[in-house]
């Protein structure tokens, strides 16, 4: 009970805070709108297929650059990870390349692809790639020196190396670099959205600043909220399940 | 009478003027300097020695995980290359994998063999009915006690019917009622399963229960110092006055008098 309580404190009290505020009438309406009416307008949006409409946009890209986003960096990952030839080669570039962030991207991309949807792909990809990527290499070059050896002296095939020592080692961190990654994506789709898009929640967004409609940014807010939760919960899951072997009491 | 020791091959080590040096701040450091030791199929032969005499290293160049060194070791005449499967390794911690069960883990040894997978379950079956583990094959390592696990890391290293068991300290990180009952254990399995034992220690006491010959070997950079045979009948009696000098002569050579 206390466990599901918890983290409710915060969001409650924040609520409390935005009500009072604007009961009080601390901040103009416009600014901050009451809770009330963010409220109804989330409902509206909701009711006239709104959100429906722009969340399933924005959902495929996400899920879209996710996909090529975590499998290059998967695959990048465990070559650079595994090789340490690559590792001199391509670890660098790919080192310089991350510091940039996705935004920096979006004005070139822009200029090669038009308004297209293959932009908006490639900012979520290159999102969700870096993260992936750096955390792949690093779970594989961390795996205990003692389990490298171990697999040595009993002469596992390349195979078993893999999918008994390798990927199992080193899963922990490649999902802590996906989540991330999944975060990232979000970030990025609401920035390529706001700059380059004519529908999404994040062109919603935009949306309803320009209209001086706050309520439907705070209802943007909480839908994408609502969502990332989701999905990052549902790949904790996936990562528990995957991870069964361990104490449960830790 | 086992499955396993109708097919354990017989295996001869000849190491030959063994030497080692690391690198260290861009000087060589001997670690080890001429070691010869031939040891003959089915002995247990024990090395104990004080830390930084190169014992362990001179494992980790039999079992093959190193390959830099001068001189020769010969398996059966054959020069080492890499680690093989005729040569099995268990280390001071068990090195399970924490993600795979005790079945799992042991059947690693047991990996790309063609033999039918009912033979091979076999194997791993008797191998964890040797080490007194049945009940446990469904376990994860966690679940195990620190005894519990170093049997299993002794059962993944058999269920490759090694001619050679080489042993690192695997008794170093137990508690001391758990390491006279694996003693116990270890000498049984020797005895069962009669494959030869390389064992590094250094617990004296361990060395002279459970060893046909004990190596004393000084430090920096590491040399053998002397061979004594244990000569005495097993199951051997601690309190024993035989026990006692054969103890007491490698305590002399140890320290060094």
């Amino acid at each position: 009970m206390t466990r599901l309580a918890v983290p409710l404190v915060l969001p409650v009290a924040v609520l409390l805070l935005w009500q009072i505020t604007a009961a009080r009438g601390w901040l103009s309406p416009q600014t901050l709108p009451a809770p009330a009416l963010v409220l109804s307008t989330l409902i509206d949006l909701i009711r006239d297929g709104e959100i429906a409409t722009n969340l399933q946009i924005s959902l495929r890209r996400i899920l879209v650059g996710l996909a090529i986003g975590t499998s290059l960096g998967l695959f990048a990952g465990a070559l650079l990870g595994v090789s340490r030839r690559m590792n001199d080669y391509f670890g660098p570039i790919i080192n310089a390349l991350s510091q940039i962030p996705s935004l920096g991207w979006v004005p070139i991309l822009i200029l090669i692809f038009g308004l297209d949807e293959t932009v908006k792909y490639l900012i979520i990809a290159k999102a969700c790639f870096v993260p992936t990527v750096l955390a792949t290499s690093q779970g594989i070059r961390n795996i205990p020196r003692a389990y490298i050896e171990v697999g040595q002296v009993l002469g596992l095939r390349r195979r078993t190396t893999l999918t008994k020592l390798i990927v199992p080692a080193a899963l922990p961190t490649i999902f802590g670099g996906i989540r991330l990654a999944l975060s990232n994506a979000w970030v990025a789709l609401i920035v390529v959205e706001m700059l380059a898009a004519t529908e999404g929640v994040g062109y919603m967004m935009v949306w309803g600043r320009t209209l001086f409609q706050v309520d439907i940014v705070i209802a943007g807010m909480i839908v994408i909220g609502v969502i990332g939760l989701a999905m990052d919960s549902g790949l904790a899951r996936v990562e528990r399940r995957m991870r069964r072997w361990e104490p449960k009491n830790v | 009478m086992s499955a396993v020791e109708a097919f354990a091959p017989r295996a001869t080590l000849n190491i030959r003027d063994v030497s080692k040096s690391y690198v260290v701040d861009e000087k060589p450091l001997p670690v080890l300097r001429n070691i010869a030791l031939d040891v003959q199929p089915g002995e247990f032969v024990s090395i104990v020695g004080a830390s930084g005499c190169g014992k362990s290293t001179l494992l980790r160049l039999v079992v093959g995980l190193d390959a830099d060194y001068e001189g020769e070791i010969l398996l059966n005449g054959r020069r080492i290359e890499g680690p093989g499967r005729e040569r099995g390794i268990v280390f001071q911690e068990h090195r399970l994998f924490p993600w795979l069960t005790v079945e799992d883990n042991i059947a690693l040894g047991l990996d790309g063999s063609d033999e039918p997978q009912h033979v091979l379950d076999k194997r791993v079956r008797d191998n964890i009915a040797l080490v007194g583990l049945a009940g446990f094959e469904k376990a994860y390592p966690h679940q195990l006690s620190g005894g519990m696990a170093q049997r299993a890391a002794i059962a993944r290293s058999l269920v490759t019917q090694p001619a050679i068991l080489l042993l690192d300290e695997p008794l170093g990180a137990l508690d001391s009622i758990t390491r006279a009952y694996l003693q116990k254990e270890l000498l049984r399995i020797w005895q069962q399963e009669r494959v030869t034992v390389i064992m590094v220690t250094h617990d004296v006491d361990e060395a002279v229960f459970l060893s046909d010959r004990v190596v004393v070997m000084e430090p920096r950079p590491g040399r053998i110092r002397s061979i004594v045979p244990v000569g005495l009948t097993h199951p051997r009696q601690r309190a024993s006055v035989e026990f006692a000098r054969v103890k007491g002569e490698i305590l002399r050579d140890l320290s060094g008098e």
